[in-house]
């Protein structure tokens, strides 16, 4: 294994004073401390790592939805949040399958700061964790280098933004406020922020620090 | 001729010079065929030869990309303004949805237009449209009511909008040579795919069967050898992966749980496939008087 992909692969869990440890062979026992890292990468996997990162956000945020409902959410909606949970979940796997050796581990979120014992408080969380994933997405694509990962991440992105318009208008928010731009020379288009903007927006749902700086800004 | 012009173009081709010109954003890196003919014929052999070489270098051109973009953002901004201006009954507050729909397609088609005049190149006129699809009553019309019947109008702006979705996406990879492009067109998909959700979401209201994102479980709304391209491949249940060779998922897993029918839906409901420039040019047709 690779120095870098071993620091990828332990990162969530082991904490920054064990990368001294690099030259280990990655069946070597490290143990985790609180302070834990998880290094995005580098190159084009740096940003299909970060895009499988809010996948698994996503993917687990649905998830804990559907294990535990809220009591004034109908059945139907519910039936549409699985079929959401399983958008996610796929695409989850498929940029796993695109990472291979270079894929992040399976992390766990903090949803604790979240009211999700109430459909509103469902659907508010809902609408951030999409629209979030669509402006990611949108920031994102410039920074492959790859035409096959670029269309693979355009493939998602839109049904993310499908997702996205489907909960504003579960919630009754309007379609596309704060999501379109009013001004400028993007009037028209839709918001985008850059992987440091995303991941500042999302601190509170991991309970590790996330590093981007190795992602390509342009 | 203006040497200065050409000598601006020609660094714009060349990766190197355009990083250094970071005031030429907005301008088209790699001019297509149009631009490349009308380049070459002004100039003296010898440099033309040299604007040949810079120039001819893809079959698939980002001024092509652009082309067809403004295209498909005329036909749908023509068809909500007409849709406004027509005597069409917009229930409830929906009325006010479109308009902003309608803006923002008219946004796009300045944009863009904007884009193809700074590089030098003729702005295409907008078509005249016949959004009956009978091409000024050549032939039968494929949607009578279209602005007469608030459910035609929506199954005409979701073939419409959910075209437009397959298309930018069918030409984001000829625009990954230029960030700041393929930034904006990134941009205009993910609102023509919010555009698509939300009038998928009007049709639901009415009782259609319908979801927000593309389902083989919609009822369909198109005419085989007719409107049928707007989806066809969409149902796509497994994505070819970068080696060219495997799948995802690999035809044992089923990724999801639950039966094999509902994986199979679901994978093709999670992707939207690009669709080809000739495909989206013959839906654009239908529509071309």
């Amino acid at each position: 294994m690779r120095r870098r992909s071993f620091f990828q692969v332990a990162g969530a869990t082991v904490a920054a004073s064990t990368l001294v440890l690099a030259g280990c062979k990655d069946t070597e026992v490290v143990q985790p401390t609180t302070t834990n890292v998880l290094n995005l990468g580098s190159n084009d996997a740096g940003v299909l790592n970060y895009a499988y990162l809010l996948e698994q956000l996503e993917a687990a945020f649905y998830q804990k939805v559907l294990d535990t409902p809220p009591a004034d959410m109908p059945k139907e909606e519910l039936a549409l949040f699985t079929e959401l949970r399983d958008h996610e979940v796929i695409h989850r796997e498929y940029l796993k399958e695109l990472l291979g050796a270079n894929a992040i581990p399976t992390v766990e979120f903090d949803f604790t700061s979240l009211t999700l014992t109430t459909r509103a408080g469902v659907l508010a969380a809902a609408r951030t964790f999409e629209d979030l994933g669509v402006a990611a997405y949108n920031g994102a694509g410039k920074l492959f280098t790859s035409k096959a990962f670029l269309v693979a991440a355009g493939k998602i992105a839109s049904v993310e933004a499908r997702h996205a318009a489907f909960i504003h208008d579960l919630a009754q928010a309007p379609a596309f406020t704060g999501v379109v731009e009013t001004s400028g020379r993007y009037t028209g288009m839709a918001t985008a922020l850059t992987p440091l903007q995303v991941i500042e927006a999302a601190v509170k749902f991991f309970p590790f620090t996330v590093i981007t700086s190795g992602l390509p800004t342009a | 001729m203006n040497i200065l012009k050409l000598l601006a173009d020609l660094v714009a081709v060349d990766p190197d010079s355009y990083e250094r010109l970071s005031g030429r954003r907005g301008a088209l890196t790699s001019l297509g065929q149009t631009g490349r003919r009308a380049v070459a014929a002004a100039v003296p052999l010898a440099f033309g030869a040299v604007l040949t070489k810079a120039y001819g270098r893809k079959s698939s051109t980002i001024l092509d990309a652009f082309t067809l973009a403004l295209t498909l953002e005329y036909l749908e901004s023509d068809f909500y303004s007409r849709a406004l201006s027509s005597s069409l009954a917009f229930p409830g507050t929906t009325k006010a949805v479109i308009e902003q729909i309608a803006k923002h397609e008219q946004d796009h088609v300045a944009f863009l237009q904007a884009t193809l005049r700074a590089s030098g190149v003729e702005v295409p006129a907008k078509p005249t449209f016949d959004f009956t699809g009978s091409k000024n009553g050549t032939r039968t019309p494929l949607f009578p009511t279209v602005f007469q019947d608030f459910g035609t109008f929506l199954k005409v702006a979701q073939l419409l909008e959910d075209t437009g979705v397959r298309a930018y996406k069918g030409q984001v990879d000829a625009l990954i040579t230029d960030n700041d492009l393929l930034d904006a067109a990134l941009r205009i998909h993910a609102v023509e795919a919010r555009h698509a959700a939300h009038i998928r979401g009007m049709r639901r209201a009415l009782g259609a069967n319908v979801r927000p994102w593309i389902s083989t479980k919609d009822e369909s709304i198109t005419t085989a050898g007719v409107t049928d391209a707007v989806y066809a491949g969409e149902e796509a249940a497994r994505q070819l992966l970068p080696d060219l060779v495997n799948y995802f998922p690999k035809a044992t897993s089923l990724v999801v749980t639950g039966t094999r029918e509902q994986a199979t839906i679901s994978l093709g409901e999670a992707f939207d496939e690009p669709m080809t420039a000739p495909t989206a040019t013959s839906i654009a047709g239908l529509f071309l008087v």
